[in-house]
């Protein structure tokens, strides 16, 4: 299990940045992500492994509309 | 089209170029008035590419027969979109002009560089 | 082309005058019923207290209206003001006019704005702002002339109002010569803003490259139902030789230096972030369908299966310019889309070639997904009927997705509409039900009154039931919801809700910030935010200015600053301007007060008007939840989750309807308690009346506006 946005969410080994924004349909393209407060840059979104009881951030950036 | 060349491997950054491009258009010795700038290794000027030209919503650049980007100053409403836009970061603006300006490939700087880092080129 | 006849009923003379740090110093009031016409001054309570734009029209609002003051009173006014730093060039975002009136649809002031070049070229002229009261006997026009100092007044009877071809016809008129086009602002609307009550203004620019021209609107509130009520058929106005320097800035090099940052911001990154200069606001369609956000089939559901094929792909390949366009100069992010040479298919107009501005994301999930249609060449041509018939496309398409609605429901049936079978999707229908609406027939006439009205119509006449009717009918204060789907964020029920003007996202969109990042979880921080966002963006109302630049892109290194969400570095960028415009000195702490005093006075003018306090911030169910059995259903895993999780309730054995109702209490509870805590931090009593303590503090507590909440303390 991990935090994403300090919520519960799923966890399965090996689930990447990339995977995890998948599975839950995040495509909004202004997306800033970090793993323990860590900013991942999107040309590591493959490559950044989270781990068991890791705290994710994905925060969406549109106070818009 | 005709342009200003240039070979950065031969600029020694004198600033002869600066000067005498801000001396022709703007009266005086500036280098913030002039259209080419240098230092560095680097020689920043205008290629005449014309991607400034879709930039501006008023139609106020264009190509001359030369194929010379030319900004027509009465139409020019000071947006400075197309500084913005230009990838060689060659389209200036200075506080003191309501419009911004570029090198528009008179060749007076080549005239003068010492080192022939610069000339006019009139390939198609 | 037919020729315009005018008579002159007045002319004045005025200096010209300059503008000086972003004021003339100046405004314009005109009577179309009297023709007096006369320059009052800007006093430095106005500049101090209200900034410009919407400050500046709520002001006089104010004092040409009583509590009892209706919006077709001859002494209603429609006032146009831009701000300090509308019509600078260099930053992107500063041509909008903002347009105040007491509007049709909610009896209370009403306020939106619109590009186009009129509220640059009103200052320009001369004038921070326009008043125009009265009621004309016959139509008339209004022609401003800045470079000669001249106003006329002339009578116009006869011909066609609808934009596409006034606004041309006016702009050749009005214009010595091709090149001068590009002087010619005028102010138009349509023939269905005189039978319906969600009229609109059309503001024109000339596009020089197309040679032709390009329409913004004025869309919320019945603005144009105003304007024709008081028979003026148009505002034209000249003005040459713009140039970055008419507002005479104190600082006009950090205008110019903060503009191509931002320019530079957007040649950069703008195609890796939001594609404003490909596509527009439309972009956003497949991401709120992703999201199940995006109103379908009146608000019920968030996605559909066919939202792909009005995707923003499929629009980019109908928007056949390549050159990006901004609304007024300098507008780099240019979300200014048209399609060019579209055949129209139906209506009066049916076989003619024209361009249409549009669409913008609003319009495509309006028209489109909210009403069960999924072809964009109805959607641009639904469009194109809006605009050029004078109507709101947010309005007319949430209130057709309500008709369609109680269609469905047996509520309004084939005899009750005329032989319209108004079935979600139903293409054929939607096209008579906006002709009719511009020929003030039929059932057109009926749902053109809006949402509220034909709630009361519906329960009175046909029996049906009220409150099913106060739940699905997706209005407040009177006026029509713009088009995303609160259901699931309650901060957003509260950007909806806790408004001046009714349900206009324009104050706070919370959504993903809530719902999706819950960076806000208490109630508390959901207060703090509906407090800072609509005070944040009423400022850009205050100062003629375009909400997207501020957020539609944002620096490389946002993402690491203390608040994303803000986008510092761009606000820091508007500190900047106004200084730089105005010579005065205020910080982004400032910025937020400014507002707050014209957002105070806004609610104290409601309150004035008999509305503006708690019960008018209710909200229609179908924004907060699941209203029917299908709704429920269709989503029947998450409300049980919620109901486990959130109340500890076992929804075994239970039925829908059970459940529904728990749900619901839940829901409108947590409301309530949002409401609670945002009148608190917006100084506020329970009652939602602001307080003299407040007043005092924001220095607003003046004689007029102490007087109305002693009152209603
Ligand atoms: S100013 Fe810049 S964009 Fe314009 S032609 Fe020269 S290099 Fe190209
Ligand atoms: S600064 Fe002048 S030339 Fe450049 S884009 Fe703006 S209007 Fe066109
Ligand atoms: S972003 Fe769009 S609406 Fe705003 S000023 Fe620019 S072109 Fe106009």
């Amino acid at each position: 299990m991990i935090k994403l946005n300090n919520r519960d969410c799923e966890w399965h080994e090996g689930l990447t940045v990339e995977e995890l924004l998948r599975l839950k349909n995040y495509t909004y393209p202004r997306i800033v992500v970090s793993v323990n407060a860590v900013i991942v840059p999107e040309e590591a979104y493959a490559s950044t492994v989270i781990e068991d009881g890791d705290k994710v951030e994905a925060i969406h950036l549109m106070a818009g509309g | 089209m005709k342009l200003l060349a240039k070979d950065e491997s031969l600029c020694i950054g004198c600033g002869e170029c600066e000067a005498v491009c801000s001396k022709t258009y703007f009266k005086e010795i500036s280098p913030e008035k002039s259209c080419i700038r240098v230092g560095d290794q680097k020689i920043q000027v205008c290629t005449q590419c014309g991607e400034c030209i879709d930039v501006c919503s008023v139609a106020a650049i264009s190509r001359d027969k030369n194929g010379v980007v030319r900004i027509n100053k009465k139409l020019c409403v000071g947006c400075f979109m197309c500084v913005g836009f230009c990838p060689e970061l060659a389209m200036k603006m200075h506080g003191d002009l309501l419009e911004p300006f570029k090198c528009i490939a008179c060749g007076q700087c080549a005239k003068i560089c010492p080192t022939h880092a610069i000339h006019i080129s009139e390939e198609a | 082309m037919e020729k315009l006849e005018h008579k002159f009923l007045k002319e004045y003379n005025y200096e010209l005058g300059a503008v000086d740090k972003g004021y003339t110093n100046r405004t314009l009031y005109i009577n179309v019923g009297t023709h007096e016409i006369k320059e009052k001054p800007v006093t430095s309570l106005m500049k101090d207290k209200f900034i410009g734009g919407k400050g500046f029209g709520l002001y006089y609002l104010w004092q040409a209206v009583t509590e009892s003051t209706k919006w077709d009173d001859p002494e209603n006014e429609i006032i146009i003001s831009s701000g300090p730093i509308g019509g600078i060039t260099q930053y992107p975002g500063s041509g909008k006019s903002l347009v105040v009136t007491l509007s049709p649809l909610t009896n209370m002031p009403i306020d939106s704005n619109a590009g186009g070049y009129f509220g640059p070229f009103l200052k320009f002229a001369g004038f921070d702002a326009l008043e125009l009261q009265g009621k004309a006997e016959k139509d008339v026009l209004i022609f401003i002339d800045g470079t000669k100092g001249t106003i006329t007044i002339e009578e116009m009877p006869g011909g066609g109002v609808d934009t596409h071809i006034l606004g041309e016809q006016l702009t050749e008129k009005y214009a010595d010569n091709e090149e001068d086009k590009r002087n010619i602002a005028v102010i138009s609307t349509g023939t269905a803003a005189e039978h319906t009550n969600i009229g609109l203004l059309n503001f024109t620019f000339y596009d020089v490259r197309r040679k032709g021209i390009r329409l913004k609107q004025a869309g919320r509130g019945g603005i144009g139902t105003v304007f024709r009520d008081k028979h003026i058929k148009a505002l034209v106005i000249k003005c040459a030789g713009v140039k970055g320097d008419l507002n005479h800035p104190v600082d006009k090099l950090t205008l110019n230096k903060t503009g191509i940052k931002l320019h530079k911001e957007m040649h950069d990154l703008d195609n890796s972030q939001n594609q404003m200069r490909k596509i527009g606001t439309a972009n956003i369609i497949s991401i709120m369908d992703q999201y199940d956000l995006l109103p379908t089939h009146n608000y019920k559901f968030g996605a559909h299966k066919d939202t792909f094929k009005i995707s923003p792909e499929v629009f980019i390949s109908k928007v056949t310019q390549n050159s990006p366009d901004g609304c007024w100069h300098g507008c780099s992010m240019a979300c200014a889309k048209a399609a060019d040479h579209f055949e129209l298919k139906t209506g009066p107009y049916k076989g003619q070639k024209v361009t249409i501005d549009g669409p913008e994301y609003e319009n495509a999930a309006g028209l489109g997904s909210n009403c069960g249609i999924f072809d964009p060449d109805v959607i641009l041509e639904l469009n194109f009927y809006c605009d050029t018939y004078g109507i709101d496309t947010i309005s007319y398409a949430t209130l057709t997705a309500f008709v369609m609605e109680c269609y469905e429901n047996g509520i309004l049936n084939k005899e009750r509409t005329g032989g319209l079978e108004l079935n979600f999707g139903n293409i054929e229908a939607n096209f008579e039900l906006i002709h009719q609406m511009a020929k003030g027939e039929g059932f057109g006439k009926i749902a053109g009154l809006g949402i509220r009205k034909m709630k009361e119509i519906f329960a009175k006449e046909y029996g049906a039931d009220p409150q099913f009717l106060f739940d699905i009918g997706m209005e407040q204060k009177g006026l029509e919801f713009s088009e995303y789907l609160p259901k699931e964020s309650l901060a957003q029920q509260g950007g909806y809700g806790l408004t001046n003007k009714g349900p206009q996202h324009d104050e706070a969109w919370l959504i993903f910030m809530d719902m999706v990042n819950n960076q806000i979880p208490t109630f508390e921080d959901k207060a703090e935010a509906l407090h800072y966002y609509p005070m944040f963006r009423t400022w850009f109302g205050l100062n003629g200015l375009c909400k997207l630049p501020w957020n539609d892109i944002a620096p490389a290194d946002n993402k690491l600053t203390d608040e994303p969400a803000k986008i510092p570095e761009h606000v820091q960028n508007y500190v900047d301007i106004f200084n730089a415009v105005t010579g005065k000195t205020i910080d982004k702490f400032e910025l937020i007060r400014q507002s707050e005093r014209v957002y105070n006075f806004q609610r104290i003018f409601n309150i004035r008007m008999g509305f503006g306090k708690r019960i008018h911030d209710k909200l229609p169910y179908r924004a907060m939840g699941p209203v029917t059995v299908e709704e429920y259903q269709s989503r029947e895993e998450r409300y049980d989750q919620q109901l486990k999780e959130l109340l500890g309730y076992d929804t075994t054995g239970k039925t829908t309807e059970e459940k529904i109702k728990v749900l619901r209490e839940y829901r409108e509870d947590q409301y309530e308690k949002l409401t609670d805590a945002v009148y608190k931090r917006r100084g506020w009593t329970m009652d939602g009346v602001p307080t003299v303590e407040k007043l005092r503090e924001l220095g607003m507590d003046l004689p007029e506006l102490l007087e109305v909440v002693e009152k209603h303390r």
